[in-house]
């Protein structure tokens, strides 16, 4: 079973065996505003985990893209760049955005999990 | 006081309300040994009536260039600007408005940079525009700056036949940055020197003025497929007038074109202020500095402009912001709008024909001027090179005969030091251009 | 009313004859130029002058501006233009003189501009100016590459800009254009600098602190002179900002409070008009230790005449071609001239007297972003009518129901539901208090009707635009329809 993870940068990915897909939370997507702009790395680029793999833009703020995990981009989501609406619809299932190999299996259990994840989000709104 | 309209009964009444006794109160909580608490040691201030006649007197001191035969260009030129343009952009709602910010009510101003932005694009062949920059020399430093964002790169080759001043922007705006800079010299016949080309793969960009300040129409086509072999990109800097005529940078494998908008119905002012454009393709778009004015519809489904693609900016990206600029030259920017749409496209074709023709005859004239050598290319646009011996002793000559030349090349290029550019637009005649050339002979022999 | 664009009110063979043909054979373009330099076709409009006189007229109708509305946008100082400096502006001998022209030919230009400078050293304190920067971010551009050049002959090793989190967003994008690495320091409650954050981040590291004063929430940042001693301590500079320098003309001044070396907005402070965005221009002024770092060309005076002064030790260089946005330096000179030494101070106090009583009149309705007292402009903070369901930007939009201008909404970005509203000095009373009803009147609306305001404004010739669309799909110039398509 996929287990889901995010990172402080508010980035979740779903790790499934090695392969995690990556997207952002619906936390960012509420403080992002409308989202009119997204841009993904090519396949096959090689990631670092807290490295920068993308930006995204709504009306009013541009943000970096921040990789949870290290590992090679072996898929993106060619539709998203073309609706990036979706990120703010549906922001962990039609919104996702690459994913990659996960490169080294102890990473993940760095990151937070959900529940973890909404007190952080929560004490940073304020 | 002018301009100031508050009476003594409303200052009175504003501090009762605030609950201070005096305007010092105001900046009571200003540290004491910081206040100037005195008067400064300016004049008093003129009525409108001493103002008018001190300035007008000012002014007096100036010969303006109508006072001359000028045949100076160089960058700044003196086209016929038509009286129904001055009248459109003195309107009080272009002239004292602000960056239009409020979408619903500055519909029009952005509708006028939305056309300024497709006229550039017109002109250019180019995908986009963004809404101006300040002026040429300032937008080929951006386009600079851009092409190194959009490549990554570190290092750029700049044509040494680029206008002088725009070069020494360049190094100015990058002087912040480890950003090699390297010059190509110019070649015999004025033209950028395409053997000592040598992009490598660490190349962000070639940039090329063309016309160059030689006047002079560069080989871009040829400079385009070297720069792309190493995928580097490609600037140009150009003349939008000449655009009527010579090929669209777009067709020739441009990425960036800027330039100076001042010949599109901009006065020389001095200088300034005119206005910067940039252009490039859509891949690009995101890298571009500066406002962008967008077509979109408002609630209600109707056609309706805002700014837009404004996260690259300052105000929202900050340090990461692709450029600092924040106000622009909107004015001119539209006003080179005006210019266009009531010139049109036969309009815009005449000056700009006309213009090449009159330059074209001054060559062919001066060349037969004995003492004058010609050394550089024919194909230039509005304005070329020759040159004397004692170049500065002639051009005093002519200039006590109420006749400019053009500019002592000697002035940015010591190797250049009997060459002097000379210029024409539309607005010089055959008497002019006759008489420059028989005072000319008349003092070289 | 019919808006097309320009472009499709064409009709092809229409044309005004503006310029004279030459009297020398024409020849085509391929006679003169080889053919591969040539375009095919140039697609551009054909119409009469009528058309493009009402086109753009009709546009022009379209806008609020200050002759036509009250535009108290925060931070960029919408004060009254004054007409006589159009009219001097536009002088035959300002317009026409090309500035490649023999300088015995330009004595009125460079007397004005030395004569500007005059004027300008004594409000600022400030030891000389160069005049080249078009807009206030050219003239921080400047400003900050000279003081890294100094760093980099001094052989200090800086890499560090410090500014407020209060600041404009050019102050940090230029930090970046001059390579240095930005540090924000978080305002304390007050909404001033917080000296105790301040004294943290700054170390021998730091080329320079930018501020301006008033910050951007109105507010004198009373600790200038700590604020100073702790920078200069360090071996760094005081930039300052002069975006807000309006309410301390005659006042205080930036070589008082400390600075070494600042911009002043001409288009701002000085009156000269904003054009839709600009032309502005930035006076940099500096203090002794960067006289020999300042743009080249300086107007120097030696016998009664006035020249160009290209011999400056360690100068930058040149931030565009030629001087700078002359015409616009006219204006300034004239406006200057015009006030004296009596009209500035007046300039100064009527400027914070209209914000302070605007202020007066509304705290108790909407807060402001800092209790302490204001200077030129007020920001309120809309969070109570935020809590009632609308927001800074509502208000916003229905104060352009009133015929005014918004003021500056969600900045600055530490003020939450931020409205900027600077009146300026050149409004009366009248305005002041109408605009006080206007926002009184929606207060209370927020509770009567408040779809009306969020579906204002009402009058105007578009709605609400749909900014996201705009950004989603860039529709971004006027595309050709081709013939039959």
């Amino acid at each position: 079973m996929a287990t889901l993870k995010f990172s402080k940068t508010h980035e979740w990915a779903k790790i499934d065996a090695n392969i995690a897909v990556i997207g952002i939370s619906d936390h960012a997507q509420k403080a992002l505003g409308d989202i009119v702009f997204i841009e993904l790395p090519k396949i096959g680029a090689k990631l670092k985990a807290n490295a920068q793999f993308g930006t995204i833009e709504s009306t009013k703020a541009a943000s970096e893209l921040y990789s949870p995990l290290s590992g090679e981009v072996t898929e993106i989501n060619k539709e998203l760049l073309n609706n990036p609406q979706w990120v703010n619809e549906s922001p962990f299932e039609r919104g996702w955005m690459i994913k990659i190999k996960v490169e080294n299996s102890n990473e993940p259990s760095s990151l937070m999990d959900e529940a973890v994840y909404k007190e952080f989000a929560a004490k940073e709104a304020h | 006081m002018p301009y100031i309209l508050n009476t003594e009964k409303d200052i009175k009444e504003m501090l009762t309300t605030i609950g201070i006794s005096s305007l010092d109160d105001l900046y009571r909580h200003l540290p004491n040994q910081i206040k100037i608490n005195k008067k400064l040691n300016l004049p008093s201030g003129l009525s409108e009536q001493e103002l008018r006649s001190f300035i007008i007197a000012l002014a007096a001191k100036n010969k303006t260039i109508n006072e001359f035969n000028s045949f100076l260009g160089a960058g700044s030129y003196k086209h016929y600007v038509p009286s129904a343009l001055n009248s459109i952009i003195s309107r009080a709602e272009f002239l004292t408005a602000y960056t239009p910010y409020q979408a619903e009510c500055s519909q029009g101003i952005l509708q006028a940079i939305y056309e300024y932005q497709s006229y550039i694009c017109l002109l250019t062949g180019m995908d986009v525009s963004n809404a101006s920059l300040f002026d040429g020399g300032s937008s080929l430093a951006e386009s600079i700056l851009m092409s190194l964002r959009v490549t990554q790169r570190k290092k750029v080759i700049i044509s040494s036949a680029i206008h002088p001043e725009y070069k020494r922007t360049i190094y100015t705006y990058l002087s912040g940055f480890n950003f090699k800079i390297q010059e190509i010299n110019f070649d015999q016949q004025g033209l950028t020197d395409i053997n000592q080309l040598t992009a490598d793969g660490d190349t962000a960009c070639i940039a090329i003025q063309s016309p160059n300040f030689f006047g002079i129409i560069e080989k871009l086509g040829k400079i385009s497929s070297l720069a792309k072999e190493k995928g580097a990109l490609v600037i140009q800097v150009a003349n939008p007038v000449s655009l009527a005529i010579l090929k669209e940078p777009a067709a020739q494998g441009v990425d960036i074109v800027c330039g100076d908008g001042q010949a599109l119905g901009g006065f020389l002012s001095f200088g300034g202020p005119s206005f910067g454009f940039i252009a490039t393709k859509n891949e690009f778009l995101r890298q571009l500095p500066g406002r962008i004015v967008g077509k979109s519809t408002d609630k209600e489904g109707k056609t309706a402009y805002c700014l837009t693609i404004q996260a690259r900016e300052q105000h929202i990206k900050r340090e990461r912001a692709t450029s600092n600029i924040c106000s622009n030259q909107s004015l001119n920017a539209i006003s080179a709008a005006i210019y266009l749409s009531l010139m049109g496209k036969e309009g815009l074709y005449d000056c700009a024909l006309y213009s090449l023709n009159l330059a074209h005859y001054l060559h062919g004239r001066i060349s037969e001027v004995k003492g004058v050598k010609i050394n550089f290319s024919n194909n230039f646009f509005n304005e070329f090179v020759w040159n004397v011996e004692n170049q500065k002793t002639v051009i005093k000559k002519l200039y006590k005969k109420g006749i400019i030349s053009g500019l002592a090349l000697s002035k940015f290029y010591p190797g250049l030091k009997g060459g002097i550019l000379s210029c024409c637009t539309e607005t010089k005649s055959r008497a002019q251009i006759d008489e420059f050339i028989e005072t000319l002979k008349t003092i070289l022999n | 009313m019919d808006n097309r664009v320009i472009f499709d009110k064409t009709t092809p063979g229409r044309k005004t004859n503006y310029i004279k043909k030459p009297d020398i054979g024409i020849k085509k373009p391929d006679e003169l130029l080889p053919q591969e330099t040539l375009r095919n076709d140039l697609i551009l409009p054909s119409l009469g002058e009528l058309d493009v006189v009402r086109h753009y007229t009709n546009l022009s109708r379209l806008n609020f501006s200050v002759d036509t509305n009250f535009y108290p946008l925060g931070s960029c100082t919408m004060k009254y233009n004054p007409k006589i400096n159009e009219e001097l502006a536009a002088l035959c001998g300002f317009l026409n003189i090309h500035p490649y022209q023999p300088e015995e030919s330009i004595q009125g230009a460079l007397e004005l501009i030395y004569n500007l400078e005059k004027i300008l050293r004594e409000i600022t304190g400030m030891s000389r100016f160069s005049f080249q920067a078009s807009s206030g971010a050219q003239g921080e551009l400047t400003g900050m590459l000279m003081v890294r050049k100094y760093h980099k002959i001094n052989k200090s090793k800086k890499r560090k800009v410090i500014v407020p989190d209060s600041s404009h967003g050019t102050n940090p994008a230029t930090s970046s254009m001059c390579g240095y690495e930005t540090v924000v320091v978080e305002s304390n409650k007050d909404g001033l600098i917080d000296l105790d954050k301040l004294s943290q981040a700054i170390d021998n590291e730091v080329a320079a602190v930018m501020l301006t004063n008033p910050n951007t929430l109105g507010l004198f940042e009373e600790n200038i002179l700590a604020i100073s001693e702790m920078v200069h301590k360090a071996g760094g500079f005081l930039y300052y900002d002069g975006a807000n320098f309006n309410p301390l003309l005659g006042i205080t001044n930036p070589a008082l409070m400390g600075f070494d070396v600042i911009h002043l907005n001409l288009h701002k402070t000085f009156s000269t008009p904003h054009g839709c965005g600009g032309p502005g221009a930035g006076a940099v002024g500096v203090n002794d230790k960067l006289l020999d770092f300042l743009p080249c060309p300086l107007v120097n005076k030696e016998d009664e005449k006035f020249y160009f002064n290209y011999k400056v030790k360690h100068s930058i260089g040149k931030l565009r071609a030629f001087y700078g946005n002359f015409s616009v330096l006219v204006r300034a000179y004239a406006y200057l001239l015009r006030l004296g030494k009596e009209g500035l101070p007046r300039v100064a106090q009527n400027a914070t007297l209209n914000a302070n009583y605007i202020k007066a009149k509304l705290k108790n309705y909407y807060n402001t972003a800092s209790s302490k007292s204001s200077m030129h402009e007020v920001v309120f903070s809309c969070v109570k009518q935020k809590e009632r369901g609308i927001s800074a930007l509502d208000i916003a939009k229905r104060l352009i129901d009133y015929g005014m201008h918004p003021p500056t909404m969600y900045f600055p970005l530490i003020a939450k539901e931020a409205l900027m509203v600077e009146p300026t000095e050149t409004e009366n009373k009248e305005t002041l208090d109408y605009f006080i009803e206007a926002m009184l009147k929606i207060n209370k609306e927020i509770d009567d009707n408040p779809q009306n305001i969020k579906d204002a404004p009402h009058h105007t010739p578009v709605k609400r635009v749909d900014e996201v669309k705009a950004a989603r799909n860039p529709d971004l110039r006027w595309q050709c329809k081709k013939i039959g398509a």
